[in-house]
């Protein structure tokens, strides 16, 4: 960046060196525009903001750190949807990611039909999150669902799901696991790459088939494995739309009907940070902790991010 | 981008930022009524009504009012909740209404505190109405906030007790419990298991989620007091709330605990729809609002529809036949050019006795104004008249306006989870934390 | 009988491949009811009564397709799928205007802050849309008044998407340096060789992208909440879909009908581009 130029380079070539440099930066001024207003602009703003007392209507006023100490000692929802957000991670990835797998295994395994299995196994993925996460909370009902009817002409428990504080992170979890058509591909595509020559020399050596996957598949495929975690791992930072559609949907508040919905029902098990945003900022218009929890939201997707780009090899590379 | 150039962006990215905010500050219109009411203009009017039946109640009241002043048009939009009346207000503009009504009076405080709705006050007194003798007492409360007015009642609901009158006879149960404490002996009485871990039918369902049995709707009977005069939350020292709190969790452990409970709800039908719990029979004794009749009858339930006034403790037999009221609210917000027609407009919808009494006809509500609770032209089921009587009563309380809205109800209420699930068991410590976070709250909101 | 060891042999690996067959094929069986038992499901609530939807009925008795019809007769169905087609269709056009160029200049030129660039790019793809809401909520709501509108979810599409940005320039990246370096010898301009030549070569990953974008403002639920929700007549499928749950209470079926009607134009605009969709999803795995 601020490397000085050496001093004896002959004048065509600078000339040259800034005609290129202008060039990259005509093609590049939408993305430069877009990154400044869009991104920069409201960064500062939010910093700023943070800072201050407001409500939309008064003006804005200095407030120093009492929007952050209220979010961290005072705002009921932040520690629990910090914690959901940790369970998250932890089983709706983890669910994800071996089920993406398994699929991903499974149609490299199919003989016939791979191209109707894939499709089918695919589709759900394609699903408008309002929509399928609207599908579950009626094929998950408690009451008159489908699951629970079929669950009880088994003789199974039939838990509340979305109704269930215990039960409506794993409820979110299937309809996560449902759509995990993305993954499926990537890893598909991954399974694909290994070399088979190294599957015939495991068998030579008498492999079984736990083992060829073991130390031949999961080597091959781990850049990609971790590919899915970390981008799992950002997705579900920004998990919003389905808590919140099951939540008002499970809960009965929505729309006009009067109430306010208050996100995370049942009992503030599917909060989620972005939520808080929302809270905070469209429905107490306390904007100042609002752009708190937008701060708090954004140390963390970048932590992941940086993890993302550094990772050496199969990841995002940022160079060449 | 060499570093002083990136710096000198930095700072400019800065100042234009801080310069947007400094004019982001919407104009504190001051009541500033300067239009004439008398001109051809046209207002919007914003509510929550929706269902088909709703929507022409709403159409007819206009169509009253435009034929009273043919000069104003009234243009409706309906299905609008308080989130998207909020996020409107701050955002101004011309597609912004004149008119708003939400059905929910929790956000009157911070419509009051904030501005965002004009002080009614001056317009009452122009106009020669006198709001403390025209609506019921608890109306009159949660319209204002801090002495300002700044929303009307429009239309209320009053809160009762639903009872299966064929069960009740069954059971040899002569009358509706009067006191909490025949109620838990009566839902006792007519609750009946099935098996050793489910029920066939429970006396009452007297969880938190159980529909509106919520804690704002049980602690009303204790005619509790929110609110010290200073602002300050009440609930760790006004004994109301634990007398309360204490009634529904004895409930709770006396019908079979909990967890056990909860177990029964879960396979309730939706709140709205015909397959309610009360009039498929699996409960017995429903807390409810007024509108509950009219639905229920609607899902021909099979039995007899009993209903009366919620019971009170035992110590206050005389102030039976209190309950809590609520209801549907309108104000004009500070951004409408068009005050004095927006004014036109709710005076008539909400004072005029035949407008609100049709209103009320056509809604299945309870009016809200002293005059149309006694109008001869209200059509109602005898039944209805219960409610009627619930919000005419002085001692009927409502859950005040604060300058945060409803979130120190949800703190309650959240409590109130707490305690049922046996997750807090020191009472008196809960309600101080609760307190404290009621405090916390509306010291950040202000 | 018989057999030779060999035939034997053969014999029990045929047997043993077989089981496998079935053994591969159950599971790729059971796993598809999975996925496809909601679809199901979903579609015959769509067809059933308002009574019987509420019973634990998997199979309708009646076959109700005027529910179909009670749906597009609701007020402002219509006027949510025009929205969504406009926010999806104009946004998809503008986001690939001014995509294009800005990956192009990341993959093909050299310029001292490209590495940071591309990291920026990747650093903005990661980031929850809820970061920065507030400030961008005030700036379109009362410094342009746009509140109400999609606008202010449109016109950012104009100055690059991130993921786009990203998407394309890892296409671009495939495609070799020697193509440009015979345009460029031709005497053709920059912007010449992106549009003559990169531009016909970059068709797939343009055809990726522009799916992307397009399925992302369809499902987009936050952005038209935030900025559309009090204007009805702004409301996009994704956005409206909820409200129509919330003002039809337990009429299941009418609200798995509009889910059905939501779901499916994702799903056919799926199968005419199943090819290019897919390549997307592999070239990057991002997001989607």
């Amino acid at each position: 960046m601020s490397r000085v130029h050496p001093p004896n380079i002959p004048n065509t070539l600078r000339s040259k060196r800034r005609a290129s440099a202008l060039r990259a930066a005509a093609f590049m001024s939408p993305w430069l525009i877009g990154f400044s207003v869009f991104f920069v602009y409201p960064m500062v703003s939010t910093v700023y903001f943070s800072f201050m007392h407001y409500d939309g209507f008064n003006a804005p006023s200095f407030t120093g750190l009492k929007n952050w100490s209220y979010v961290f000692t005072s705002y009921p929802m932040f520690w629990p949807a910090l914690r959901n957000t940790l369970w998250l991670v932890v089983i709706m990835v983890t669910c994800r990611v071996v089920f993406g797998l398994g699929t991903g295994l499974l149609i490299t395994k199919i003989k016939s039909g791979v191209g109707v299995f894939r499709t089918l196994f695919y589709l759900p993925y394609l699903a408008p999150p309002v929509a399928a996460t609207m599908a579950f909370a009626f094929l998950l009902n408690p009451g008159t669902g489908p699951v629970n009817s079929l669950l009880e002409r088994v003789g199974l428990p039939s838990p509340g799901w979305f109704n269930d504080p215990a039960w409506s992170k794993p409820a979110l979890t299937l309809l996560a696991v449902w759509g995990i058509g993305d993954l499926m591909v990537i890893f598909m595509a991954a399974l694909l790459d290994v070399p088979t020559e190294q599957y015939e020399a495991a068998e030579l050596d008498g492999a079984s088939a736990w083992q060829r996957f073991r130390f031949v598949t999961l080597p091959n495929i781990s850049p990609i494995v971790m590919f899915a975690v970390v981008t799992g791992v950002i997705q579900t930072m920004q998990y919003y739309t389905q808590p919140m559609v099951a939540g008002k949907v499970a809960s009965g508040v929505i729309g006009g009907s009067g109430q306010q919905f208050e996100p995370g029902y049942p009992d503030k098990s599917t909060l989620t940070l972005p939520q808080l945003v929302y809270n905070l900022g469209f429905q107490r218009f306390d904007y100042g902790s609002a752009c708190v929890v937008a701060l708090v939201l954004f140390a963390l997707s970048m932590v992941f991010t940086a993890f993302l780009m550094r990772r050496r090899g199969g990841l995002i590379q940022a160079g060449e | 981008m060499p570093a002083h150039r990136r710096r000198a962006a930095v700072t400019l990215a800065a100042t234009a930022s801080i310069a947007l905010f400094a004019s982001a500050c919407t104009g504190q219109s001051s009541s500033g009524a300067t239009d004439d009411a008398s001109k051809e203009t046209t207002i919007t009017f914003w509510h929550g009504w929706s269902a088909p039946s709703e929507v022409k109640a709403v159409k007819a009241a206009v169509a009253g009012f435009e034929k009273v002043h043919p000069n104003i048009h009234v243009k409706t939009v309906g299905n609008m909740n308080d989130d998207k009346i909020n996020q409107a207000l701050r955002a101004g503009g011309d597609k912004a209404p004149d008119v708003v009504s939400s059905f929910t009076t929790n956000n009157v405080g911070k419509f009051c505190s904030s501005g965002a709705f004009v002080d009614l006050g001056p317009f009452f007194k122009k106009a020669g109405i006198d709001p403390d003798t025209t609506f019921p007492k608890a109306m009159n409360e949660y319209t204002q906030f801090d002495g300002k007015r700044c929303t009307v009642p429009l239309l209320g609901d009053a809160y009762g007790l639903y009872y299966n009158k064929n069960l009740f006879k069954a059971a040899g149960i002569a009358q509706p419990p009067k006191t909490w404490s025949e109620f838990a002996a009566d839902a006792k009485k007519l609750t009946k298991t099935s098996g050793d871990d489910s029920y066939e039918r429970v006396g009452t369902m007297p969880t938190y989620h159980g529909y509106e049995f919520t804690t704002e709707h049980i602690l009303a009977q204790w005619s509790p007091t929110y609110f010290t005069a200073d602002g300050k939350s009440n609930i760790a020292k006004d004994p109301a709330f634990k007398a309360g709190l204490r009634m529904q969790k004895r409930l709770v452990d006396s019908l079979g605990g909990y967890r056990r409970l909860e177990k029964f709800r879960a396979t309730f039908g939706d709140e709205w729809g015909p397959k309610h719990p009360f009039t498929q029979g699996k409960v017995a004794m429903q807390v409810d609002g007024e509108w509950r009749l009219g639905m229920a009858e609607d899902a021909k339930p099979g039995f007899d529809i009993g209903v009366a006034p919620m019971p009170v403790p035992d110590d206050q037999v005389a102030d039976y036949g209190k309950g809590y009221i609520t209801g549907t609210i309108a104000g004009i917000p500070a951004t409408s050019t068009k005050k004095n027609a927006a004014w036109e407009f709710v005076k008539y919808l909400t004072t005029d006795t035949d407008a609100v009494v049709n209103f009320a006809n056509a809604i299945h509500n309870v009016p809200s104004t002293l005059a149309a609770l006694k109008s001869p032209k209200l059509k109602y089921d005898p039944r209805f008249k219960t409610f009627l009587d619930i919000a005419e009563n002085p001692k009927s309380t409502t859950t005040p306006a604060s300058a945060n809205g409803g979130s120190y109800l949800v703190t309650l209420q959240n409590l109130g989870y707490d305690y049922e699930k046996g997750k807090v068991t020191d009472l008196d410590k809960g309600l101080a934390d609760a307190a404290k976070q009621i405090d916390t709250d509306i010291a950040q909101a202000k | 009988m018989n057999h030779s060891p060999d035939a034997r042999r053969s014999l029990a690996l045929r047997r043993t491949l077989v089981l496998r067959w079935v053994g591969v094929h159950a599971l790729a069986v059971a796993a598809a009811l999975f996925f496809v038992l909601p679809f199901v499901f979903v579609l015959f609530t769509s067809l059933m009564s308002d009574q019987q939807a509420l019973t634990r009925d998997l199979i309708p008795h009646t076959w109700e397709w005027g529910n179909y019809r009670k749906v597009f007769d609701t007020p402002g169905f219509l006027t949510w799928w025009r929205n969504t087609l406009v926010y999806a269709g104009l946004g998809t056009v503008l986001t690939v205007a001014s995509s294009v160029p800005v990956a192009y200049a990341l993959a093909k030129f050299r310029f001292r802050g490209r590495n940071l660039s591309l990291m920026l790019v990747i650093s903005m793809m990661m980031l929850p849309p809820q970061v920065v809401v507030i400030p961008m909520y005030l700036f379109w709501a009362k410094q342009l008044d746009l509140s109400g509108t999609l606008w202010p979810l449109i016109i950012p599409m104009a100055f690059g998407d991130a993921f786009s940005i990203f998407l394309l320039r890892q296409f671009l990246m495939t495609i070799p340096n020697e193509y440009l370096d015979a345009a460029r010898v031709d005497g053709c301009g920059e912007l010449r060789t992106l549009l003559r030549i990169v531009l016909p070569m970059a068709k797939p990953g343009i055809a990726a992208v522009a799916l992307f974008q397009f399925f992302y403002a369809w499902n987009d639920y936050f952005g038209p909440q935030i900025y559309a929700s009090e204007n009805p007549g702004a409301w996009t499928l994704s956005y409206g879909l909820e409200s129509f749950k919330g003002a039809h209470h337990t009429d299941w079926n009418l609200t798995m009908a509009a889910t059905v009607l939501v779901m499916a134009p994702v799903i056919l605009v799926f199968f005419f581009a199943q090819k290019a969709f897919v390549e997307g999803v592999t070239l990057t795995g991002v997001k989607g």
